[in-house]
């Protein structure tokens, strides 16, 4: 399956009386947006109020609580549209030719549950840690109608995120690209031949599926009712995989990072170098104790059948997933497929605790998001999109984390996208 | 006004001499000697070392608590700002020497403290105790040792917060601390993955902890006819301790013979462990060592025999190394005996 | 949805009681997050087997005072692996340093609904119809 992304830099983002992308820049009529993303009956029956706004890197600007960042993009060519199953209609999308506006992004924040986190600060301490703080952000904050149940404001609030980003992904459609880069993988005995002597590598790719705030959808599908599947990683670049995930917002991969997953454009730099890269394989990580063993086995199964060498496994979040990161490791090293895991860990305050839930001496490549209790300090913004109240009761925040001056003392684990699993970013801990 | 440093080296590396000159006891002198140098050179007067302790390696070897008395009491009265010592690199004495000075330094007067050595230097299991920088296994390692050391050490004065240890240069002591690396962790991933699928080095980010498992032996079919030894790292010895197991970071493991004894008086026999309360094991030994059960079993016909000697050593704070150690010399004994079976006791 | 034949739910958490109690045997315990993890784990050593992971979702368990863990109605006799999730999990919570705030009734709601909800994903329980039935 091949796939040709055109890249289209955007440079700034200001409100407008109209709609379009002129020299880079992305002009927004809030108004336009806002009638489109209301074109779905979720929103329509659950949200009271969407206000945009705009932050842009190194202003004195917080955002928070962060639902889903995503970045727009539309499909120019070839089968689907974006986010199918979801936005648009059901069809396996990942060939033709997608056109992606880069270096912004939509952010969506809505607070669903009181203690939920997520935060992005343009500037400052926290900035350096996540990714958000470098792309310009088109921001809805997304309200409820009174009463409404937090499942409901929860869909509500994801599609009017994905709605929003592919109303302006729609205004690249006609753009010439700056840039085009074309990514291709082949069907298993055409791969063999094409790329001989090649190790075939491939990426399990874990996604969480446990409860509110904890979900992935797949072409639409809660991803808990999966069994391990495949996917061409050009799925991924149109929005095959969702993010349902806020809770501890380190460690949980947003639509954007589906969108750009670091695993699969790596890969694809070696692909066809050093290795054939095969395909995605991707399983959830439930908490049932037998969907556990059946997704890894399965996982594993599905690596022996494609006669892989190696496969990069990556998870997302933390605690019982551990379990199944050591169960996809495990199971893939015994029967000879070497194994490279991408995790973060949770040493406690002072870096001294157990990293992980669980472990095994077969897990011997390992690379690490950082510590995510790591404290640290956001200084005062000068101004707040989205609520303070709940700060406090964010996961790692602490009572008495919001200071009377606007900063803020808690642990890494608020920063949305902090110690992504994926290895999006470049931090580590030894 | 500089930093004041005491610098801690071997007979070798105060150029007194070679092992033929490692029995000399502590002495102090002034200023740098040999190695420190280096690290003057780099602190650039920042720091200077006021004085510098030169001991022989089997003198602290065999004269541990003495040597450790007259350092500390040395280093009291100088009350420097840092204590550093070595680098011993592969030296295993002087390793020891340099890591367990320190670490009575770092306890005993809560000054900062620092080491350098190879990392398979048996002084580097402990290094969660204490800093260790990782150097390279020859004095030729030097060069490279004395910049990393010297700005570490300077850190230390300071009291500037450490940075992980792979920036810093010291041996992972436990303490996982979060910094940048210059290519993202998928980057990351996946040239560990090509280093992992071509057979070449590779450094995991995150080591599993060392469970060290081992895999459960065959089932004895007959455990009637079998011969069970008793063996123990809860430290029974005949009372007095003959061969003085010490009491904790025990250095050898002992040999008794239980021919014709029913059980462990109270009497005859007792812990030479000092990582517990020994009330209760020296007031009923089998508690520890049950003697008194596998004489019964004997009696009865579930086992065999019990075997005609045990093996016992003191596990409080012994490396994992010298008990490996002990182990694969006494599981020799067994062999020849032909021992069916062991019960080990922890406590 | 799973079938509630042969397991049932320990809890401490209140809601499960009222969305669940129609379709699951629940043994509820005005009792700690901590206590429901040890006392699953000395269940497991009387030879109950766990059904789900002792540690659920993201909401870190020095924030959430609330579990719900499903194990077997029946002995199955002693599981090895499962005592160890158990130990593994107790040694979890334990190294998030505990926060001591007094939590709002609204935000324990909404931390009941998440404990909720991630048992309603592991039985395959359609969460929101569950949450309908409460007036």
């Amino acid at each position: 399956m091949k796939l040709e992304l055109g890249f289209i830099q955007i440079k700034d983002i200001q409100f407008s009386n109209e709609c379009a992308v002129k020299d880079g820049i992305l002009y927004v009529n809030a108004d336009d947006v806002k009638a489109f993303v209301y074109e779905n009956d979720d929103v329509k029956a659950y949200i009271e109020s969407i206000e945009l706004d705009i932050a842009k890197p190194g202003e004195s600007v917080r955002i928070t609580p962060v639902k889903d960042v995503i970045e727009p993009r539309v499909k120019v060519e070839g089968p689907g549209g974006i986010f199918p199953g979801v936005v648009s209609k059901v069809d396996t999308v990942g060939s033709g030719k997608t056109h992606v506006l880069k270096g912004m992004a939509v952010v969506t924040a809505g607070k669903i549950v009181g203690f939920q986190e997520g935060i992005i600060d343009m500037t400052g301490t926290g900035a350096q840690y996540t990714p958000f703080s470098k792309t310009l952000n088109l921001v809805l904050v997304v309200k409820p109608v009174a009463g409404t149940k937090q499942h409901d404001y929860e869909r509500a609030v994801r599609f009017a995120g994905l709605r929003a980003a592919t109303f302006i992904g729609e205004l690249g459609r006609n753009l010439v690209p700056d840039e085009t880069k074309t990514y291709e993988t082949y069907g298993v005995i055409e791969g063999y031949n094409k790329l001989p002597g090649l190790p075939r590598v491939g990426y399990l790719h874990m996604l969480q599926t446990q409860g509110l705030l904890h979900d992935t959808y797949v072409y639409g599908v809660d991803a808990k009712r999966i069994v391990a599947t495949l996917l061409n990683p050009t799925e991924t670049m149109d929005g095959a995989i969702l993010s349902g995930n806020c809770v501890s917002a380190c460690d949980k991969n947003t639509t954007y990072h589906h969108l750009n997953n670091p695993v699969v454009a790596e890969l694809f730099e070696q692909h066809g170098k050093t290795i054939n890269y095969v395909c995605n394989i991707i399983t959830n990580e439930n908490v049932y104790l037998a969907d556990k063993q059946r997704g890894s086995d399965w996982a594993a199964k599905l690596t022996k059948l494609l006669d892989l060498d190696a496969v990069i496994v990556s998870e997302e979040g933390f605690g019982n997933p551990d379990a199944d990161l050591i169960m996809n490791c495990v199971k893939n090293e015994k029967q000879g497929i070497k194994t490279v895991l991408i995790t973060d860990e949770y040493a406690g305050q002072d870096g001294k605790s157990q990293s992980l839930a669980d472990s095994d001496p077969l897990a011997d490549a390992v690379v690490s998001g950082g510590n995510a209790n790591m404290v640290i300090v956001l200084p005062p913004m000068d101004k707040v999109i989205g609520t303070l109240d709940f700060v406090d009761v964010i996961a790692g925040g602490h009572a008495g984390s919001l200071r009377p001056d606007g900063s803020i003392e808690a642990e890494l684990q608020v920063i949305t996208g902090a110690t992504n699993e994926m290895g999006f970013n470049c931090m580590s801990a030894r | 006004m500089s930093y004041r440093v005491v610098h801690y080296i071997n007979q070798f590396f105060a150029n007194v001499g070679g092992e033929e000159m490692a029995h000399i006891a502590p002495e102090l002198r002034e200023g740098k000697v040999g190695p420190g140098l280096a690290f003057e050179t780099q602190w650039k007067g920042e720091a200077v070392i006021v004085n510098t302790i030169v001991c022989g390696d089997s003198y602290f070897a065999e004269h541990e608590k003495e040597a450790k008395e007259q350092i500390l009491a040395w280093v009291k009265e100088i009350n420097p700002d840092l204590f550093i010592a070595g680098p011993a690199f592969n030296a295993g004495r002087y390793g020891y020497a340099c890591a367990n000075i320190a670490l009575e330094v770092q306890t005993v007067l809560d000054i900062p403290v620092l080491t350098g050595m190879y990392k398979e230097n048996p002084g580097a299991d402990m290094k969660d105790k204490i800093l260790i920088v990782e150097t390279a296994n020859s004095a030729a390692g030097m060069r490279k040792a004395a910049p990393t050391m010297a700005k570490l050490a300077m850190k230390l004065m300071k009291g500037e917060e450490l940075a992980a240890s792979c920036v810093d240069g010291y041996l992972p002591n436990g303490i996982r601390r979060n910094f940048f690396e210059k290519e993202r962790g998928a980057k990351r991933a996946v040239k560990m993955l090509l280093a992992k699928l071509n057979d070449q080095p590779f450094v995991t980010e995150f080591p599993m902890p060392d469970f060290d498992r081992v895999e459960p032996g065959k089932a004895i079919a007959d455990m009637s006819k079998a011969t069970v030894a008793l063996c123990t790292s809860g430290g029974i010895v005949p009372k007095g301790n003959p061969d003085h197991i010490e009491s904790s970071s025990a250095s050898h493991y002992g040999e008794y013979d239980i021919e014709g004894v029913e059980t462990l008086t109270a009497e005859g026999w007792a812990t030479a462990h000092g990582g517990y309360d020994p009330v209760y094991a020296n007031d009923e030994p089998n508690r520890v060592l049950p003697v008194d059960v596998l004489r019964q079993m004997e009696k009865e016909g579930k086992i065999g025999k019990l075997h005609r000697y045990f093996y016992t050593t003191v596990g409080n704070g012994t490396a994992v190394a010298s008990s490996k150690a002990f182990a694969a010399e006494y599981a020799q004994k067994l062999l020849r005996d032909g021992v069916h079976a062991v019960i080990m006791t922890s406590t | 949805m799973k079938s509630g034949l042969d397991i049932k739910i320990i809890t401490n958490n209140p809601l499960v009681v009222r969305c669940l109690s129609d379709y699951y045997t629940i043994d509820y315990h005005e009792i700690s997050f901590r206590e429901i993890l040890v006392k699953v784990r000395d269940m497991v050593y009387e030879g109950y087997e766990l059904r789900t992971h002792p540690i659920a979702g993201s909401v870190k368990p020095n924030e959430t005072p609330y579990k719900s863990i499903v194990v077997t109605k029946e002995k199955k006799g002693f599981n090895m692996e499962h005592a160890n999730l158990c130990a593994n999990a107790i040694l979890t919570f334990d190294k998030f340093t505990p926060i001591g705030w007094t939590l709002p009734e609204r935000i324990l709601q909404d931390f009941q609904l998440i404990d909720y909800t991630l048992l309603a994903g592991a039985l395959d329980f359609d969460a929101a119809a569950g949450l309908s039935k409460i007036p």
